[in-house]
Order: structure tokens, then C-alpha cells, then sequence
């Protein structure tokens, strides 16, 4: 009986000091002041273990002074509990990241409308990409299409994976980076079209950031996916996977593709438009004893086969390895905090050749092979963090990488008599930079806040190669030497909220860029839009512009609409200019230089609509004036005004979407500074039909692309090579 | 120990002076018990030769004074000379005695070349004789004739292997005045146009300096090869207002 009354006066005393130990905290949303209804608070596991209820509210043990909550339409937070707080405010999405748009991948759900949702991740990324708007795509076939962003690509924007810092391998911009991750291995994009995010970035340009899946601690799941589309033979099978212990976790996805050619409109086969491609992606996640995390990613991408029907050329293969480490700080709100620190390392190697094609009758590098090869090796380092100074919190990063690029082209003539001839596109090139970048907050009213950031770089560039760089010294009449430059940029964005679900946001972004490796050091690059062979020039200035964007975006329950409207002026833009005393008819040169002032204006137009809960329209457009206003002449590459309307409707377990994919007539086009073509206005229209069964872990996908079959070509399609004809595919997906 | 350093300094200085001479064995002949060495940079061809000249007694070096040459081509029904530098000390207290010839024809069938040469040594000692050379045929010497009929010499001195970058370009030019004079031009404009026939005549050019003169026959330039293979290069000389036939020097850019 003893025995009894102590263990039940345990239980008791436990009991008690338990209940003791819990207090009750309120969640509400900053803007309105209400209660968010269903925010999970989470533990440093990445578990959930409790919900606020309809009042927002929510007990908590005390022993948990640090615990993230998570809602949909709001900033995720970290929190630091303190004794005095009863209430936590939670900060609506709309604040986030000025115009940033996430664009999520398969296997997250979200509802914003800056949230883009992939729902058929059996696409290659390049097509998601392309009905994203403000976003074209640059094509030279049916692969590798290299993504810009209101009309500026490559050297004008940045396309990271996982914030790294990448370069391709190709020269003929065959490879952008985006051709080694596959939507399937991919958990979300970030894209900031204006640029704001100037700290993270290092500069003001545009950014796409693929965000590759990680490991998460979550129960195992296994997706299965695959397709065959016809009539280009085109055949996926893609995997994903999930699995983790209480500290660890493991993920594994992978895919392989394959198509031949495909068929444009009205039936014509379009030759050189295979490809093959095999990619994986691993990675594991370990919690510590400090619920500080380590994880490590691999993607390792094969492609072979690839045609390039817009190109002299074809590429036999390409070939990345791409390692990080990161290590992950849990939020201590100490006055200098480190959240994550990165470490990198990636090659890309690049293999191409005209073997299969007829030589004898092209218009440029008649008679004659040409081999090329293009490598680039990179490594580098992540570091970011918040610090206190002058009570004020901010965010603190520091980027550093280095990266060599060589390029070479062998030209063997069909007559035997002729001696082989070689020639280096990159030889031995370097590239160094680090830059330490702030991002500040002000919320200087309920309805007004204000962020600033601002970066500072050193770039580096240079050769290793002394007769490499005898050849640029001669070209210019300099004596070499790496180019050393500081670059500054900084961006200033204020948000006002007229309304609690409307916003107005005004930005400006300011940005230096050093001209890139190719616009330095490239060496006889041909340029397949304007037909001119180009060579770098080592002392061009920095490239100077300044982008303003102004924003306003309405959200409420079924309704959204964003409106974005941007006008970017560029100093000292760099270009390609004649070199006319070497140049023929047969073959013509450029080398860069600034050339004066171009500008860039225009906007983009997101509205989504739904109705009874089961019909959703959804209506994209976008419209990019680029004009070089010291040629006055329009900048080459430049989408006309273009869209995408949809709608979808949901009954039991199935799903309907028809949408028209549409673009005007491009009548604005380059006439000196390049050579381009007009193009004529199209429409297509597309259904796609989704089954779910057995509760949802199978779906069936039947999907029909330009039923009607027309023949057209998007303006940034170089050489005007045709999209594809009405084509049909047939997808089956498996979830456990 | 100062003797030991004194000797180390000693042969220190020599090899300095030595070191970045890499050369060829080209013939040796004893005269009077001196034996004359010739070497040179490579093996001798048509256009110009840098050659160097040392002598022995008993296995010793002898230091040479002064030195005369004169290259004899001998073709059996006539005979003539070719353009040349008087030999002088390669560098101070260097044992070689270091020329030039231009060359202006191989050896073979059509003929045979010797140097005749005078070596007089410190202590006052005169060494006569000749050395008999074989001159390769190359693609670096040429020559044109004017509308007298007047010939010139030109001889693609530099690059003698080209290679992708920029190459400094040396260009000699002399004349022919007799049999035995060939003087060099110093006041002629030299157009050169380098080119890349990459098949059928299709092609382009590359960016260049074209040569002045700097004296002595010697026009100096450059050429910034874009790309490895065969190249062309013509070269025309404007003498005296005349401007003469368009002479082309045909040779393979190497890659590195």
C-alpha cells in the first residue's frame, strides 16, 4: 500500500510540474492582428508537435525555448521564447523577398501567388521554365534551353544551383547550368527578376536559383515516374526517395531520358532534336547532439547524344559532378550568428563534334570537322549569418569561388592535303571573387517596411597562359595583366500595405559587373545569332545598371492578381563590335566593347482565380522592350509580348487542364549590332487529363500538346528552329 | 676558402655566359694544329644562320681576336656569296666568335657551300682556311627582282617556329650589287599580309603589326597568330617608289 501512495504521489508531483511547466502562447498575424488558425510549431527534428488552434493559440513546455512555426501564406520564423512573450506575430508571405517567385517542384504544395507549382515534373525543367513569366527561353533544339529573364541570359543573370556558383563548359552555350538538374530532383526555383537580392547574389542581376531536394526528416516515401510521349519516342523513368532515422536522413533521386527526333507542326521531322540524359541526385542530412545539421549533396548528370539542330554541331557528351557540404547552425539570436556555411566543388566537361552532319554545305566552316571540347572546374565557399549592431538584426553574407575554363576547337579539313588546325577558345582562364553582402529590414510602420541591401566584390580574371594572353595584348596594343576590379552593388526596396492583402512595392537595384570570362578571354566564338567569330577584350570597363520595379500584388481567399512593371538602364554596355580589317565574306569578327546605353522596360501580368472550389483559371503575360539606345537598334534575343492562359477543373479524383500558349509577332529586331529575323505570331493549345487512384498513391497522366498542330517558332529560338507539332504523352506516377 | 670562392665565382661567370646557348655541331676542320669549330642554333638552312665560331690548340681554347668570313656557294661554272655579318665576340670573355649568314640557296646538285674564314688570335697568330657547310632547303628565304631586273633577298627571320599568340616578326632584306656584295636595304616598305586558308581558298587574315626598319636590313613587326595549322604570309617591298612582285612565305603555326 506504500508502495502505492509514493508511486501515485510521484505521478502526482511529475504531473504537476509538468502541467506547471507549459504556458500558453497566441499566434497572430502581423498585418491584421488575427489569429492564424493551424500554424505548426515545429522542433529542431523538423517535427511537428503541436497546432494552434482557432484562437491562434497553442501551449508550449517551456523547455522549448527555440521552436520554428510554420504557416501557409506566412514567413516561416524561428523563435526564441522569452518569459514575456504571450504573443508571436507571424509576417504574411506577401512581404517575402521583394519579387522573388518560388517555384516549387514535385512533392511540395503551396498557394501563393508567387508560388509556381510544377505538377508535371515528367517535363524537362526547360519547358516549366518557359511558361514562367518574365522567363524565355533561349533554344538551339529540343535540349539544353538556356533560361532569361526579361531578355537578359547568361552573362546578365545568374543561374545557380543551391546558391553555387557554376559555369558551363561550352562555348556555344550549348550546357546552361539548368541542363544539369532535372525537375525531378529539384525542390524549388528562386527567381528574382529584379534583382533585389543583391547581398545573397553578390550583385544586382537577375537570379535564378534551382534549389536541388535535400534530405528531410520525414517518413520514407518512394516516387515512381514514367512516360513515353510520342511521336518523338521521348521515354522517362524517375525515381525519388526518402528515408530517415531520428538523426539521419537519406535522399536519392534520379532520372533517365531519352528522345529522338521530334516532329514540328504539320509533320516535318526536325533532324538533330534527339537526346539521352541520365541524372542522380544523393544526398544525406545528420542532426547533432547540438541540433546543429551537416549535409552533403552529389548530382552527378550524363548527357550523349544531344542534337543541336540550330548549331554547326552536336554534342557527343556532357558530363557534371557537382559536390557540396553545408553545415547548419540552429538559431541562437546571439549577437553574431552563423547559419550556414558552405563548401563546393563542381566540374562540367563538354564534348562536341559535326560528325554526323553534311560539312560540305554549310555556310560558315565548310569542308571541315571540328571537334570541340570545353572544361570548367570550380570551387568555392558559402557563408551566411545575422549579426546585432546598434540593436539593428541583419543578415550577413560571404561568397568566395575560383574557377578555371579551358575550350578548345581542332578543324580538320576533308581535303587530306590541308593541315589540321587548332585553336584555343579558353585557354587556361581564371576566375576568382569574393564578396561580403548585408540584407537590413526596417518595419517602420505596421504597413511600411523597408529593405536594403548592399554588396561589395573583388573579381579577379585572368590566363595562366603566357601566349594566351600575348594574343590579347596584340589584339589591344596592352601589356597583360589580370584584371582586378572592385564592384559594388545595392538595392533599396519599400513595401507598403494600402490594404492587409494588397502590397505596393517600388525597388531599385544597382549593379557593377565585370564583363565574363568569354566577354574577356574568349577567343574565336562564334555567335550563332549574328554569324560573327568573337574575341574577348581583357580591358573592358565594368558594366553599370540601374533597374527600378515597381510591384503591387492583391491576394485574398480565391483571388489573386500581381502586377510587376521594371525599367533598367545599362552604362557602358558590353557588346560586340566589328573588327572590320580582318573580316570577309566568309568570315566575319567582333570583339567586345561598351558601347554606350541600352535600356530595358516592361512588365508582367499573374492572375489566379478560383471558383467553387473546384475551377481555377490562371492567366500569364509578360512584354520586354530592349533597345540599344546609343545604336538605336533593338537588342537581340528579346521575347515579343507573350502568355499563358489556363484553366482547371477538379471532380472526384480527376483533373482537367486546357491552356493556350500564346505569343505575338516580333517585328523589334536587331539590325546592327545583330542579324535577326522576324517572327510570326502563334497560339497552341494544350489538355492534360490526371487520374488518381487507389487513394492517390497511382496517377495517370494523358496529356496532349499543340493539338492543332501548328507550325511555329519562338523568337529566341535560334535560327528559327520550330517548336514542336501536336505530340501526346502518356505518364504514370506511383507514391508510397 | 677566398680560393675556393675566387674559382667558384670564376666558373660561375663563365657558365652565365654560356648557359643559354644550346647548340648544334655543324663542322670542324684543324689548321696549322688550331682546330676551328663551327656550331650553330640548328642545323643550317636556307635564310639566316646564327653561327658560332671557336678555336682549340691541344685541347685548350684559344681566344680569337679578330675573324673574317665570307660564304662561297660554288656551282662549278660560276660562283657567288651571300649576305653575312662579320663574326664578333658572342659576350665578354665568351670563347665564341658568333655571325650571321643568309644563306640563299641548299646544297645539292646545283652546288656546294664553304666559308672561308681569317682567325687571328690574341698573340697575333693567323689562322686562313675554309669549312664546308650542307644548307637544308627551308621555307624562310626568298627572293624577288625588280623591273631592272635588280634581285632582293628577303628572309622571314623571325618566327622560326611560329606559334598561336603573338609572335614578334623580323624580316632581313638585301640586295644583290655583284656576285660577290649583297648589301642590306634599309629604306624599303614592307606589306605583308598574313592569311588563313582553311580549304578552297576560304579563309581570313589575323591581326599584325606591319615591320619598319631598324637598320642593317632589318624591318621588325608582329603577327597574332589566331589558330594553329598553315598560315601564309605575302610580303612586297616598296624600294625607291617601286613596288615590287608579291613574294609568299608558306609555313605551319604550331599550337603552344
Amino acid at each position: 500500500m506504500k508502495t502505492i501512495i509514493n508511486l501515485f504521489l510521484v505521478i502526482f508531483c511529475l504531473s504537476t510540474a509538468s502541467i506547471a511547466q507549459k504556458r500558453t502562447i497566441t499566434v497572430l498575424d502581423k498585418m491584421s492582428k488575427e489569429p492564424v488558425i493551424n500554424a505548426h510549431i515545429i522542433d529542431g527534428d523538423e517535427k511537428v508537435f503541436a497546432v494552434t488552434d482557432v484562437e491562434g493559440k497553442v501551449e508550449i513546455s517551456l523547455e522549448r525555448e527555440i521552436f520554428k512555426i510554420h504557416s501557409l501564406g506566412y514567413i516561416e520564423s524561428i523563435i526564441v521564447l522569452k518569459e514575456t512573450d504571450d504573443i508571436i506575430y507571424l509576417i504574411p508571405t506577401i512581404l517575402q523577398a521583394g519579387q522573388s517567385v518560388m517555384v516549387y517542384a514535385y512533392g511540395e504544395k503551396k498557394a501563393n501567388i508567387k508560388d509556381y507549382q510544377s505538377t508535371q515534373s515528367h517535363h524537362t525543367l526547360d519547358h516549366f521554365l518557359d511558361n514562367i513569366d518574365g522567363v524565355a527561353m533561349i533554344q538551339r533544339g529540343a535540349f539544353g534551353w538556356e533560361p532569361s529573364i526579361r531578355g537578359q541570359s547568361d552573362q546578365r543573370m545568374n543561374l545557380n544551383i543551391d546558391g553555387m556558383q557554376i559555369f558551363k563548359a561550352c562555348v556555344d552555350k550549348m550546357d546552361p547550368i539548368s541542363s544539369y538538374i532535372e525537375s525531378n530532383n529539384l525542390s524549388k526555383l528562386q527567381i528574382d527578376k529584379s534583382g533585389s537580392s543583391v547581398a545573397e547574389n553578390g550583385n544586382g542581376n537577375s537570379t535564378i536559383n534551382l534549389i536541388s531536394k535535400k534530405p528531410d526528416f520525414a517518413p520514407f516515401s518512394l516516387h515512381l515516374t514514367s512516360g513515353l510521349r510520342v511521336p518523338d519516342q521521348y521515354r522517362v523513368l524517375a525515381l525519388n526517395s526518402n528515408y530517415a532515422t531520428e538523426t539521419t536522413a537519406f535522399q536519392v533521386s534520379g532520372s533517365i531520358k531519352k528522345a529522338d527526333d521530334f516532329s514540328a507542326g504539320r509533320g516535318s521531322v526536325i533532324p538533330n532534336t534527339q537526346f539521352n540524359k541520365m541524372n542522380l541526385n544523393v544526398g544525406v542530412k545528420q542532426l547533432l547532439p547540438s541540433k546543429n545539421s551537416v549535409e552533403v549533396n552529389f548530382i552527378t548528370d550524363k548527357a550523349t547524344d544531344v542534337g543541336y539542330p540550330a548549331l554547326l554541331m552536336d554534342a557527343t557528351k556532357a558530363l557534371a559532378n557537382i559536390l557540396r557540404v553545408q553545415y547548419n547552425w540552429r538559431d541562437t539570436k546571439a549577437p553574431f550568428q552563423l547559419t550556414t556555411a558552405m563548401l563546393y566543388g563542381n566540374t562540367i566537361r563538354h564534348w562536341m563534334d559535326d560528325d554526323s552532319r553534311d560539312v560540305t554545305q554549310r555556310e560558315v566552316m565548310r569542308n571541315m570537322h571540328m571537334p570541340m571540347y570545353g572544361s570548367t572546374g570550380t570551387i568555392g565557399s558559402k557563408i551566411t549569418g545575422e549579426a546585432t549592431a546598434l540593436n539593428h538584426r541583419f543578415e550577413w553574407f560571404l561568397n568566395g569561388f575560383m574557377s578555371e575554363a579551358n575550350g578548345d576547337m581542332w578543324m580538320i579539313s576533308l581535303d587530306p592535303n590541308v593541315e589540321d588546325m587548332y585553336i584555343y577558345n579558353m585557354d587556361e582562364i581564371v576566375t576568382k571573387n569574393v564578396s561580403l553582402g548585408g540584407r537590413h529590414s526596417f518595419l517602420l510602420s505596421p504597413s511600411f517596411l523597408v529593405k536594403i541591401e548592399e554588396s561589395a566584390s573583388f573579381t579577379s580574371l585572368g590566363t595562366n597562359s603566357d601566349n594566351y594572353a600575348s594574343m590579347f595584348e596584340s589584339l589591344y596594343n596592352k601589356a597583360y595583366a589580370p584584371r582586378n576590379r572592385m564592384l559594388f552593388s545595392g538595392s533599396a526596396t519599400a513595401i507598403w500595405f494600402p490594404k492587409d492583402n494588397w502590397s505596393l512595392s517600388l525597388s531599385s537595384i544597382y549593379s557593377e559587373r565585370l564583363g565574363n570570362h568569354i566577354e574577356l578571354f574568349g577567343h574565336y566564338i562564334y555567335n550563332y545569332v549574328d554569324g560573327y567569330f568573337y574575341d574577348g577584350n581583357p580591358w573592358l570597363k565594368s558594366e553599370k545598371s540601374v533597374n527600378f520595379e515597381l510591384n503591387s500584388t492583391v491576394e485574398v481567399e480565391n483571388h489573386s492578381l500581381s502586377l510587376s512593371v521594371f525599367h533598367k538602364q545599362y552604362f557602358d554596355y558590353i557588346s560586340g563590335k566589328e573588327v572590320s580589317d580582318i573580316s570577309n565574306n566568309d568570315f566575319q569578327f567582333k570583339q567586345y566593347q561598351n558601347l554606350g546605353e541600352a535600356i530595358m522596360l516592361g512588365g508582367e501580368v499573374r492572375a489566379i482565380n478560383r471558383f467553387w472550389d473546384n475551377l481555377k483559371t490562371e492567366v500569364r503575360a509578360s512584354y520586354t522592350y530592349a533597345q540599344n539606345t546609343t545604336l538605336n537598334d533593338p537588342l537581340p534575343m528579346i521575347p515579343p509580348l507573350k502568355g499563358l492562359n489556363s484553366i482547371t477543373y477538379n471532380f472526384d479524383t480527376n483533373n482537367i487542364t486546357a491552356s493556350m500558349e500564346w505569343a505575338v509577332a516580333q517585328t523589334r529586331i536587331s539590325k546592327k549590332s545583330s542579324t535577326e529575323s522576324k517572327t510570326d505570331g502563334h497560339a497552341i493549345f494544350n489538355l492534360v487529363y490526371t487520374k488518381s487512384l487507389f487513394d492517390g498513391s497511382l496517377s495517370a497522366i494523358v496529356e496532349f500538346k499543340n493539338i492543332f498542330d501548328t507550325y511555329y517558332s519562338e523568337h529566341t529560338s535560334i535560327a528559327s528552329i520550330p517548336e514542336a507539332g501536336r505530340n501526346g504523352m502518356l505518364t504514370l506516377k506511383y507514391h508510397y | 676558402m677566398a680560393g675556393l670562392f675566387l674559382a667558384f665565382n670564376a666558373c660561375s661567370t663563365s657558365n652565365s655566359n654560356e648557359e643559354d646557348l644550346s647548340l648544334t655541331p655543324i663542322n670542324t676542320v684543324v689548321i696549322d694544329g688550331y682546330t676551328v669549330k663551327l656550331s650553330a642554333l640548328d642545323k643550317l638552312e636556307t635564310g639566316d644562320n646564327y653561327l658560332f665560331w671557336e678555336l682549340e690548340k691541344e685541347g685548350k681554347s684559344i681566344d680569337i681576336e679578330t675573324m673574317t668570313v665570307m660564304p662561297m656557294m660554288d656551282m662549278g661554272t660560276m660562283k657567288h656569296a651571300a649576305p653575312f655579318k662579320t663574326p664578333k665576340r658572342y659576350k665578354e670573355r665568351n670563347r665564341y666568335f658568333e655571325g650571321m649568314i643568309v644563306f640563299s640557296m641548299p646544297s645539292g646538285d646545283m652546288g656546294s657551300w664553304t666559308i672561308n674564314f681569317t682567325i687571328t688570335t690574341k698573340d697575333g697568330q693567323t689562322i686562313e682556311g675554309s669549312i664546308e657547310v650542307n644548307i637544308a632547303s627551308s621555307w624562310r628565304f626568298t627572293s624577288v627582282k625588280d623591273k631592272d631586273g635588280k634581285g632582293y633577298f628577303i628572309t622571314w627571320a623571325k618566327p622560326s617556329v611560329p606559334k598561336m599568340g603573338n609572335n614578334n616578326l623580323a624580316i632581313l632584306v638585301h640586295t644583290k650589287e655583284s656576285m660577290m656584295s649583297f648589301p642590306a636595304v634599309s629604306d624599303a616598305e614592307v606589306i605583308i599580309y598574313p592569311f588563313m586558308d582553311m580549304g578552297s581558298g576560304e579563309g581570313h587574315s589575323t591581326n599584325f603589326t606591319a615591320p619598319v626598319s631598324k637598320g642593317n636590313g632589318l624591318y621588325e613587326g608582329s603577327i597574332n597568330y589566331s589558330m594553329s595549322g598553315t598560315w601564309t604570309t605575302s610580303v612586297q617591298l616598296v624600294v625607291a617608289n617601286d613596288t615590287l612582285p608579291e613574294v609568299i612565305f608558306e609555313y605551319s603555326v604550331k599550337a603552344k
